[in-house]
């Protein structure tokens, strides 16, 4: 069995925090946060951690990651090899930095669409934009079926003709059966983690599973990558700001409690 | 839930009230409330297309697009609208703004908001009403509150769709039939705080006739179900009161609140962030407030009761 897990590297949002005092967010998480530290996007995460655990079920099993993102990532692809992913390749050209969703779609199809796959495995959401663009696009592209928001995919029941597996909502879990190739989409509900890197494999040289691919690669006319969206502009971003109140803080005793009711009954909520 | 017909209030922000001609996709059969507030609804056969395949309702836009050459296109924020709207936008050639939680118009330009990066910042985008524009809303974002007076046009869908063979469901469990946190006056919220004894709130809900909610953290530890999580990855809410126990107010939390009348938080840390949006702070011990609260409401009712 192959399957392609595309994975995307985001800022590190999580250790961006609320400057409560100042009613906002401070500049400098923001700034620390869109250009330093990056992570694995949490879902993509899960969706690794699920191939590679069919790979431990069934060694014959290839992995291929895709990414698209600058060279800074590479050594971050590089530890993603040494938990037993089979090749990497990173997709990486000037004319493709900025790219939005619908570019990237159509970037990461071209590219798959080159190789010989099962499966395409994916996060739901990205933690940086909080879309689920990607993986939807590149299914259209691909005339792929392709389903999101994935809690739970049956081992015993994936294999290179069908998969079988769990999406949650509020009202409902349902079962599904997608046949093969197409695209599954998993959300960090599921619970998939990734392994830890082996101690033997913490040095290991991946230099040779590793591909560069350029666009010398795949050939778009800058035409071709032109956002769907151009007459749309973007006007930036700001910081979310919510309106203090002027609180009236009490303690937890017999006091306190009076005051919770009093407050309770003027407002009509007894 | 999210309702179709707030779907409105966003072409009401966009184009101004009666400024804009509508028109319902609708993909289940409990539709007659919606009358009077579409120009047009359009309804799906039930064997035309399953409702799970987003493939085969994309046909059914895209068809309909190609009809009516629609300038915008609303879709709810669900997670086969999430399927949905990427999909047709590369159809169609649209742009694609998702999970929009304000929209601001000034002079020719309108102003679409939704949040990024976890909540923690929003994202603006502007667009001059040219060119087709795809949206998804995010559920319970917006509100409209006019009432249903037009003459609405009902008819079907006679198109085509390509047949769906690569899905199949196979089954569905039902939850356990709760009240929508969305729809409840009164929200008794657990945070990390009261890991614990977050069964307790069950008793302050009733006590207040509310509904219990939760924040992430204890949806990530599979202390409470996802379906009562309010914040960014959760759900939007706007009850008369929101009780905040033991909730710290990340960004990604607050981002779920909107419109709410009164918010009490009970805390061991007064200074924690959802403190500062309270008119209430109570500071101590979460369960001990259960436990006194319940008991003083209790005495309360009986005592009226007897009266």
């Amino acid at each position: 069995m192959k399957i392609i897990c595309v994975v995307k590297f985001v800022p590190d949002v999580g250790n961006m925090a609320w400057d409560f005092e100042n009613n906002a967010m401070t500049c400098e998480n923001i700034r620390a946060c869109k250009n330093s530290r990056v992570i694995l996007n949490p879902d993509d995460a899960c969706a690794l951690g699920f191939a590679l655990q069919v790979k431990a079920n069934n060694p014959d099993c290839f992995i291929e990651i895709v990414s698209m993102g600058p060279l800074s990532v590479r050594p971050h692809m590089e530890d993603l090899l040494r938990l037993g992913v089979d090749r990497g390749s990173l997709i990486c050209d000037p004319l493709f930095d900025g790219s939005d969703t619908f570019a990237t779609g159509e970037v990461l199809a071209r590219y798959i669409s080159t190789r010989s796959f099962d499966c395409v495995l994916t996060g739901s959401l990205s933690l940086d934009r909080g879309t689920s663009h990607v993986p939807v696009q590149l299914a259209e592209t691909l005339c792929l079926d392709q389903m999101l928001g994935i809690i739970r995919i049956d081992l015993n029941r994936f294999d290179t003709t069908r998969a079988v597996f769990e999406v949650e909502d509020d009202n409902s879990v349902t079962t599904y059966e997608m046949a093969m190739p197409s695209i599954l989409s998993v959300t960090r509900e599921s619970g998939y983690k990734l392994p830890y890197i082996k101690l033997k494999d913490m040095q290991r040289d991946v230099s040779d599973e590793l591909v560069i691919i350029s666009n010398r690669d795949l050939c778009f006319l800058e035409t071709e990558l032109v956002p769907m969206g151009s007459f749309l502009e973007n006007a930036g971003t700001s910081l979310q700001t919510y309106d203090k109140k002027k609180r009236r803080v009490v303690l937890n005793d017999e006091e306190g409690i009076t005051s919770v009711f009093n407050f309770l009954k003027q407002r009509g909520f007894l | 839930m999210g309702r179709t017909v707030d779907l409105l209030d966003v072409a009401r922000r966009m184009y101004g009230q009666g400024q804009f001609e509508s028109h319902a996709v609708i993909l289940d059969n409990s539709f007659s409330h919606l009358h009077g507030f579409f120009h047009r609804m359009i309804c799906l056969s039930e064997n035309l297309v399953k409702r799970y395949d987003p493939r085969g309702i994309c046909d059914v836009l895209e068809n309909l697009h190609q009809r009516n050459i629609f300038d915008t296109v609303l879709i709810p924020a669900t997670n086969l609208g999430k399927m949905v709207a990427p999909r047709l936008s590369r159809r169609m050639g649209a742009g694609l703004v998702s999970g929009v939680t304000d929209i601001k118009r000034e002079g020719d330009t309108i102003e679409i908001i939704r949040p990024a990066y976890s909540g923690k910042l929003l994202e603006k985008v502007h667009y001059k009403g040219r060119g087709q524009l795809i949206m998804s809303i995010r559920l319970n974002a917006f509100e409209y509150r006019s009432g249903g007076k037009l003459q609405t046009e009902v008819c079907e869908y006679t198109g085509p769709v390509s047949s769906c063979k690569g899905i199949k469901r196979l089954h569905v469990e039902k939850k356990r039939q709760i009240c929508d946190i969305m729809d409840s006056e009164v929200l008794i919220s657990g945070g990390g705080g009261v890991k614990e004894y977050f069964h307790e709130l069950y008793r302050l809900a009733d006590a207040l006739n509310g509904t219990v909610a939760a924040s992430r953290s204890l949806v990530d530890q599979g202390v409470a179900p996802r379906s009562i999580q309010v914040g960014q990855s959760g759900k939007t809410v706007s009850p008369r009161l929101y009780m905040a126990l033991g909730i710290h107010g990340s960004m990604q939390h607050i981002a779920g609140l909107r419109d709410i009348e009164s918010i009490i938080s009970i805390n061991t840390a007064y200074n924690a962030p959802i403190c500062s949006l309270s008119d209430m702070v109570v500071q101590g011990d979460a369960g001990e407030f259960i436990e006194r609260l319940v008991k003083r409401i209790s005495i309360y009712r009986s005592e009226k009761k007897d009266n």
